[in-house]
């Protein structure tokens, strides 16, 4: 027999260290290991069994890799932090002894300072890894950029954390590199692909945002200082890649008047020229080649329009040979698949590219009007190619390309209930009409100015997420606006899609059931009316007849064309509902497997069958036509017989699955049973989705019939 | 002093006379003690009184020389108050002495020599002749003087003559442990001084021995180095010993050598420092070479090379902080990929928006009343999304968020607090799990639907049987009644009444289609039934022919036995039935002496069996019977277990038996257990073997149906449980790859079993239909099942008095 094993000392527990442990071995205090694993991007982890790995019998809650730990030992940062605990030693002493200019030398000179440098190249060894990582710090950044300043954020932090994010916002627009954006209850998201990345990120709106009391600031300032040199890294390489100089310079007048985005100036990088622009061109080209790259590494979404390619940047583009070639190169084809049964690959769309993006407001001046968010729509226009946006003075002076009244301005971007048209000439609307500028000045400032097109903002979005400009008369101030719509999710089967008709994802089942209930419905108006046609025309009975029968063919050939639409959607429905009967009754030749009741069920199908047909018979030689009733009672009947064999098939299918899973090794079949339970929880939710929008579908209707 | 002198006394009291013992060492005790009392203050009184003794010494007797001795030592104290008196009482003492000196007196000599010389006379003249009464060495006499005088006898000068107490070779060490003498070949000397030999031991004389074996310096270890005995030198040892004692190791050790001076004493003294040489000038004199350097730096201050210290301005400092703030270099200038850790996790992506955080979803996604209702009495951990989605019409109607900032320190948490694990997400269709099974179109055919039901007997049906030929099954049940039914119609053809009481146990057709014979047990009889009107009557002749056939054997049989001499009771009886029965088409009956629950025919149909598990007897319970000979075997002289059914082989002559819990196999031929089954279960109910022979299928109590390939071992091969209640019975298709159980759930179970021949591959068993019909009545549901012998259907037989046929 070997020596009895010490317990703790080897297996699993030696890769697991206890967060007290750690801090004990780091000689630092808790707070500082929190600074510590922020910094160095450090996490628990959690053990396959916590148990075997705990060596206290206390049961432990957090661990950490040891050789993570390891690894802090070695850190500089740990010297930095164990120098502030001597500085607070050194200054609390001072204070002690009343040596209040003693404790501010101290502070003043002996203040380690962080650098993260190292962190950061340990940390994302690549520029791609960094621009990975990145949503996160955006989002962090963006939100201490719009908080207001209190004792726990001060305020060269949040004028930190703009002018990082305005830089970033300044190079998105000069590469167009934003690709979506969404306007959600939370805030703003943003879409950007860098170097084929996709870059994500929330915005929140601009208001004062509510810290409640269960927010400790310290972290987030801990994960805002990490951010922020991560931020002016990212940003210094990516001005530097396009040949700008990074800082750019920052306008701090100009910045306190509202300027936001203007008050940073681009500068090309000095020295020559020439070579900057070579630059320039040389990191568009590969842009362009990352931009397709880009195209197919993306799997977006939205349909590829139809919209042809045209070379409208050649001007700007200082080698045309170039760019054509590249042009033509670039254009991609569109794969249609010839085979409906082949599997379809996603193509990319053509919002994933800079030189759409950069045409799409291209040819616009648009004018934000006073009420709009200022801020974001200058941003996304700027970055899908809007060169000149102006707004109202009260937004903010400095940087708007016009005013309100300029005649240049093609869009007007409105969030109003409705701007009345120019008021018929009152008193001197011809003299108004003739001199504009004389107009302008008089015109009232809630009347629209004609020659402008009027939208609401999410027009805008929209219009990027669709990769081409919207229908402007849907977004026009007042009007009930479309919904807006997320462009990142993506349809996947037996999910609910509100861009796709109700229709085509519906399954039978409910197909049928909204049916039941319509014809319940129908039926009682198809009675009001019958009740209605009598007591109006007594005497004249068979025009009652006629309208029940004509009634009775506009529901038959209502079924006829649903039923068209089954057989599209489903395989199995093939039997048109006339001869359904009689189908059901050959059809139990075919299938095997029916205990008798369905056996039963069929039967009697097939006799209530033979009974109509009976009862019809009859009704014509006694001269009476049909009743109207009978008609539905018919179709009732056919789409009985379509529930039957459904249900038949659905039970049939069953059973198989049962069959099956009764040879199945138990740890497999509870697997199994996990995942369909998982998927019969989206399939509910898709279905509850689907039956809302049935209702609203049938109430709009009936709304509108009203 | 005073204690060499007690020793001397000692030995010198001992020797001469022990008569004086006791009080001598009284005295000497005394004498001792008054020694010890004074110490030093009488020395010199002392040496005088010796000195006086010696006188009288030489004068007294020899033997009194311890008490004279001792008068001098109790005279001390007065002797040294005053030198007169003690002239004096040496005056009178002498007297004393000379009349009678015995220690006593002297002892209580006290102050006053008056007492003394009253005293003494008497109680010497007492004392001395009850100690020395035997040994009076000496005559008395008066001397010149008119005083006694001792004349002494002469000693016996032989050695012990006079000792009568001392041992005759007494040891005279003395009071000294004999452990002293160890190391010698004596123990001590006796009184003669002559050395007292040790007595000789065995092991002394082996211990001898062994110190002459023994080799110098040998000490039983071995030297590490060497390997060799290690041996040491007697100076080795003797360093040793030292050691161990802690003594100086040798003789040239010196612990305490002598100080060596090596800084101080002669000639190392320290020289004073002090010296009265004059200061030399240039310590009164600036350096000339500081000077010179001092020059150099005006001259760069001069020159503005040297900048004296600027504290620095506040746009100095936060020029320098905006170069800490804003990045000025390029990290990433030369950035090298590595390797994904696979330990290290990075954090998941927060997933992009969906539809309904949109500020203007579709109105299907807006929640009505109740989903916000539920929302909002949700739990704040229980909700699957924190927020309700709301439409705003126009973008200026939306608020702010109040959670943002919230929700992303929750982030920060996450990111920095939340263990991260990987999970591997099975993206896969469920359906892709399932195994892939054969089609059961593939399978057809086998039994679907209930065609027919055959109604008639009261009470359960307890046993069916298909005829050979496939057209009629034979039933058996609780009303003691035997009906024969064509199973495509469902018409009954034929019944006969056995029993009023008993229940028909089991009914079974001869398995030869040129014959007409149906068995049926009820009670202790099996009936051989000839149906006639299902029959032709050829068929019917060769029947009747084949029934009587054994009558004439049987007779042969009971003469041999009487041959024998045995006087045995005859296991069972074949007999011809009543003409009732005759008439109705019953044409022999045995009756044994236990009730036969199932029979198996053989497929000769010369041979079947019957198993009768309630018999007193276990080797009774299985009955093998030959119908042409009338003969009945019982081939278990004891069987272990309860039998509860058995088989014939239906190619090899092996018999297999099914007791509760085991199944065996025997070779009939060589009459020896060729094989026992495992099941594992509590409680078969029944078997079915595989045509083929090589598989076997157990129905049990306890809900399960065991596959047994018979080839591969002892236990099941597939266990299959989808029954809830007991498996009642089992059968395989005699033709077709399908077998089916019954069981007390009232379903029937079919499941497509196909045997490849092939060794190599297994069985392949597919579950193709659950047919239920039947009604469970007193917790019996469906008691038995048969297969047609060469078509697709199954007629089982249930506890509510029906039989339905399945096709």
């Amino acid at each position: 027999m070997g020596r009895i094993k010490k317990k703790g000392t080897s297996g699993a527990t030696k890769n697991y260290i206890t967060r007290s442990q750690a801090v004990r071995k780091l000689q630092i205090s808790l707070p500082d290991f929190r600074r510590l694993c922020i910094f160095k991007g450090i996490y628990p982890r959690e053990p396959r069994s916590k148990k075997r790995v705990s060596t206290s019998s206390t049961p432990s809650t957090t661990f950490y890799y040891t050789k993570d730990i390891q690894y802090l030992l070695h850190e500089p940062l740990l010297n930095k932090f164990r120098d502030q605990k001597a500085l607070a030693k050194k200054i609390s002493k001072a204070l002690g002894r009343n040596e209040v200019s003693d404790a501010a030398r101290f502070e003043k000179n002996l203040t380690p300072k962080l650098r993260l440098d190292h962190i950061i190249k340990e940390r994302y060894p690549t520029f791609v890894d960094a621009l990975r990582d990145l949503d996160d710090a955006l989002s962090m950044l963006f939100l201490f950029a719009n908080l207001p300043s209190t004792e726990n954020v001060p305020p060269k932090i949040i004028a930190k954390c703009q002018r990082l994010t305005m830089e970033f916002e300044h190079y998105l627009i000069r590469t167009n590199s934003l690709r979506k954006s969404f306007l959600s209850i939370k805030g703003i998201y943003y879409q950007a692909t860098i170097q084929g990345q996709d870059i994500l990120w929330l915005v929140p709106y601009r208001f004062v945002q509510r810290t409640g009391g269960d927010v400790d600031f310290r972290i987030m300032a801990t994960f805002v200082e990490f951010y922020t040199t991560l931020l002016s890294f990212v940003n210094f390489r990516l001005y530097t890649s396009i040949g700008l100089v990074y800082p750019p310079r920052f306008d701090a007048k100009s910045e306190e008047q509202g300027a936001e985005l203007a008050a940073i100036q681009l500068e090309v990088q000095s020295g020559n020229a020439d070579a900057d622009m070579q630059d320039v061109t040389a990191t568009q080209t590969n842009e362009k080649a990352q931009t397709e790259a880009d195209r197919l590494l993306s799997l977006p979404d939205a349909e590829p329009s139809e919209e042809p390619q045209t070379n409208g940047d050649a001007a700007a583009e200082p080698v045309d040979g170039e760019t054509e070639t590249q042009d033509t190169s670039t254009t991609l084809d569109q794969f249609a698949s010839l085979d409906p049964k082949a599997d379809t690959l996603l193509q990319p769309s053509l919002t994933a590219d800079a030189s759409t993006a950069s045409k799409l407001f291209e040819s616009f001046t648009i004018f934000l009007s006073r009420e709009t968010p200022r801020h974001p729509l200058e941003f996304i226009l700027k970055a899908f190619g809007c060169k000149r946006v102006g707004w109202d003075t009260s937004l903010g002076e400095p940087g708007a390309y016009c005013s309100e009244d300029d005649k240049r301005i093609t869009h007007q971007i409105v969030d109003r209930p409705d701007i009345p048209l120019p008021s018929p000439p009152l008193t001197d609307g011809e003299a108004d009409m003739e001199d504009g500028e004389g107009g302008a000045v008089v015109r009232k400032s809630n009347e629209r100015v004609p020659g402008r097109t009027y939208i609401q903002p999410q027009w805008v979005w929209d219009s990027i997420n669709a990769g081409q400009l919207q229908r402007a008369d849907l977004y026009a101030p007042g009007a009930t606006l479309p919904p807006h719509l997320s462009p990142w999710v993506k349809a996947k089967r037996g999910e609910y899609d509100p861009t796709v008709p109700l229709a085509e994802q519906e399954t039978a089942a409910e197909v049928e059931a909204a049916e039941a209930e319509e014809d319940e419905v129908d039926e009682e108006d198809a009675d009001d009316a019958l009740a209605e046609a009598s007591e109006g025309e007594e005497i004249d009975g068979v025009r009652g007849d006629e309208e029940a029968r004509a009634l009775e063919d506009e529901l038959e050939d209502e079924d006829g064309g649903m039923d068209v639409e089954l057989a599209g959607s489903e395989d199995e429905e093939e039997d048109k509902p006339t001869d359904a009967a009689a189908g059901a009754a050959d059809d139990d030749g075919d299938f095997g497997g029916f205990s008798d009741n369905e056996a039963d069920a069929d039967v009697d199908a097939a006799t209530r069958a033979a009974r109509d047909h009976q009862a019809e018979l009859e009704a014509e030689a006694t001269g009476k036509g049909v009743a109207a009733g009978k008609a539905g009672d018919k179709k009732k009947a056919a789409r009985e017989v379509s529930q039957a064999k459904r249900t038949r098939a659905e039970r049939e299918e069953l059973e198989d699955v049962e069959r099956r899973k009764m040879m199945m090794p138990r740890r497999k079949r509870k697997m199994y049973e996990k995942m369909v339970y998982s998927n019969a929880r989206k399939d509910e939710e898709a279905e509850v989705l689907r039956a809302k929008k049935r209702k609203i579908e049938k109430g709009g209707g009936k709304k509108s019939k009203a | 002093m005073a204690q060499q002198r007690a020793g001397q006394k000692r030995k010198v009291v001992e020797v001469p006379g022990p008569e004086s013992d006791g009080s001598g060492e009284e005295i000497a005790e005394g004498l001792v003690d008054g020694g010890l009392s004074d110490d030093g203050e009488s020395e010199e009184a002392d040496s005088d009184e010796e000195s006086l003794g010696e006188f009288d010494e030489e004068d007294a007797d020899e033997v009194f020389d311890g008490d004279d001795d001792e008068e001098l030592d109790s005279d001390e104290i007065p002797s040294s108050e005053d030198e007169e008196d003690v002239r004096q009482q040496f005056g009178k003492l002498m007297t004393t002495n000379g009349r009678a000196s015995t220690p006593d007196t002297n002892l209580m000599g006290s102050d006053t020599a008056k007492d003394i010389s009253m005293l003494s006379p008497d109680t010497a003249i007492e004392s001395l002749p009850t100690n020395d009464k035997d040994h009076r060495n000496y005559s008395v006499s008066v001397d010149a003087n008119g005083n006694e005088r001792y004349v002494y006898g002469e000693i016996d000068p032989v050695y012990d003559s006079d000792d009568s107490d001392a041992p005759a070779a007494a040891n005279t060490i003395g009071d000294i442990p004999l452990s002293y003498y160890d190391a010698y070949p004596h123990i001590g000397y006796d009184i003669n001084g002559r050395r007292i030999a040790r007595p000789a031991k065995g092991e002394a004389l082996d211990s001898l021995l062994d110190s002459i074996d023994i080799p110098e310096g040998w000490t039983g270890l071995t030297d590490p180095a060497t390997g060799q005995p290690l041996k040491l030198s007697r100076e080795e040892l003797e360093v040793l010993r030292k050691l161990t004692r802690s003594e100086a190791p040798g003789d040239g050790y010196d612990p305490y050598p002598d100080m060596v001076e090596w800084f101080t004493g002669k000639g190392m003294e320290e020289v004073m420092p002090l010296s009265a040489a004059p200061e030399p000038k240039r310590r009164f004199v600036p350096s000339a070479h500081e000077h010179k350097r001092v020059m150099k730096m005006v001259k760069a201050i001069k020159e503005g090379r040297i900048k004296p210290y600027q504290a620095p301005t506040k746009e100095d400092r936060e020029r320098e902080e905006a170069a800490l703030e804003y990045a000025s270099y390029d990290v990433w200038a030369n950035e090298q990929a590595q390797p994904d850790h696979p330990m290290n996790i990075p954090a998941p992506k927060l997933p992009p928006p969906g539809y309904e955080v949109s500020y203007h979803p579709p109105p299907e996604y807006l929640p009505d009343k109740d989903e916000r209702k539920a929302w909002e009495e949700q739990d704040e951990e229980d909700r699957d999304r924190d927020f309700l989605p709301q439409d705003h019409g126009a973008l200026r109607k939306v608020p702010g968020y109040a959670k943002f900032v919230k929700e992303k320190f929750e982030r920060c948490l996450d990111l920095y607090l939340a263990p991260r694990v990987r999970r591997s997400k099975l993206n896969i269709d469920p359906e892709s799990l399932l195994p892939k099974l054969p089609d059961p179109a593939e399978l057809k055919p086998f039994p679907t639907t209930n065609t027919t039901i055959f109604r008639g007997h009261q009470g359960r049906v307890r046993t069916l049987s298909f005829h050979p030929g496939g057209q009629y099954v034979a039933s058996g049940g609780d009303d003691g009644t035997v009906r024969v039914w064509d199973h495509s119609t469902g018409h009954q053809l034929w019944h006969i009444k056995i029993s009023r009481e008993e229940a028909v146990n089991a009914v079974a057709w001869r398995p030869t289609e040129d014959t007409c014979i149906l068995a049926a047990c009820c009670g202790e009889t099996v009936y051989f039934l000839v149906p006639e009107i299902i029959c032709s009557p050829s068929v019917q002749s060769l029947s009747e022919e084949i029934l009587s056939a054994g009558f004439g054997y049987a007779t042969n049989t009971t003469v041999t036995k009487t041959a024998d001499g045995h006087d045995k009771p005859a296991i069972s009886s074949w007999s011809r039935p009543s003409a009732a029965l005759q008439e109705r088409g019953c044409l022999l009956t045995l009756t044994l002496h236990s009730t036969p629950k199932t029979l198996t025919w053989h497929r000769r149909a010369d041979y079947f069996s019957t198993v009768s598990p309630s018999t007193a007897a276990t080797s009774t319970a299985i009955a093998i019977h030959t119908l042409s000979k009338h003969l009945t075997q019982h081939p278990f002289k004891r069987l272990k277990g309860l039998a509860q059914t058995a088989c014939f082989h239906p190619s090899k002559p092996h018999f297999i038996v099914a007791t509760r819990q085991r199944i065996r196999i025997y070779d009939l031929q060589l009459q020896q257990l060729d094989k026992e089954l495992l099941p594992g279960a509590r409680w078969i109910s029944d078997i079915a073997l595989h045509p083929s022979g090589t598989h076997l299928l157990v129905s049990t109590y306890d809900k399960r149906l065991l596959w047994h390939d018979l080839e591969l071992g002892n236990t099941p091969y597939k266990t299959l449980r989808y029954h809830s209640r007991a498996i009642r019975s089992v059968a395989f298709h005699p033709t077709l790859p399908l077998f089916a159980d019954a069981s007390d759930d009232a379903s029937l179970q079919i499941f497509h079993g196909k045997v490849v021949r092939d060794d190599l591959a297994n069985a392949t068993i597919v579950p193709l239909k659950v047919l239920r019909g039947h009604k469970v009545s007193s917790g019996l549901g469906v008691l038995g099942v048969v297969w047609h012998p060469s078509e697709a259907v199954a007629v089982s037989c249930g506890a509510d008095g029906g039989c339905r046929v399945w096709t």
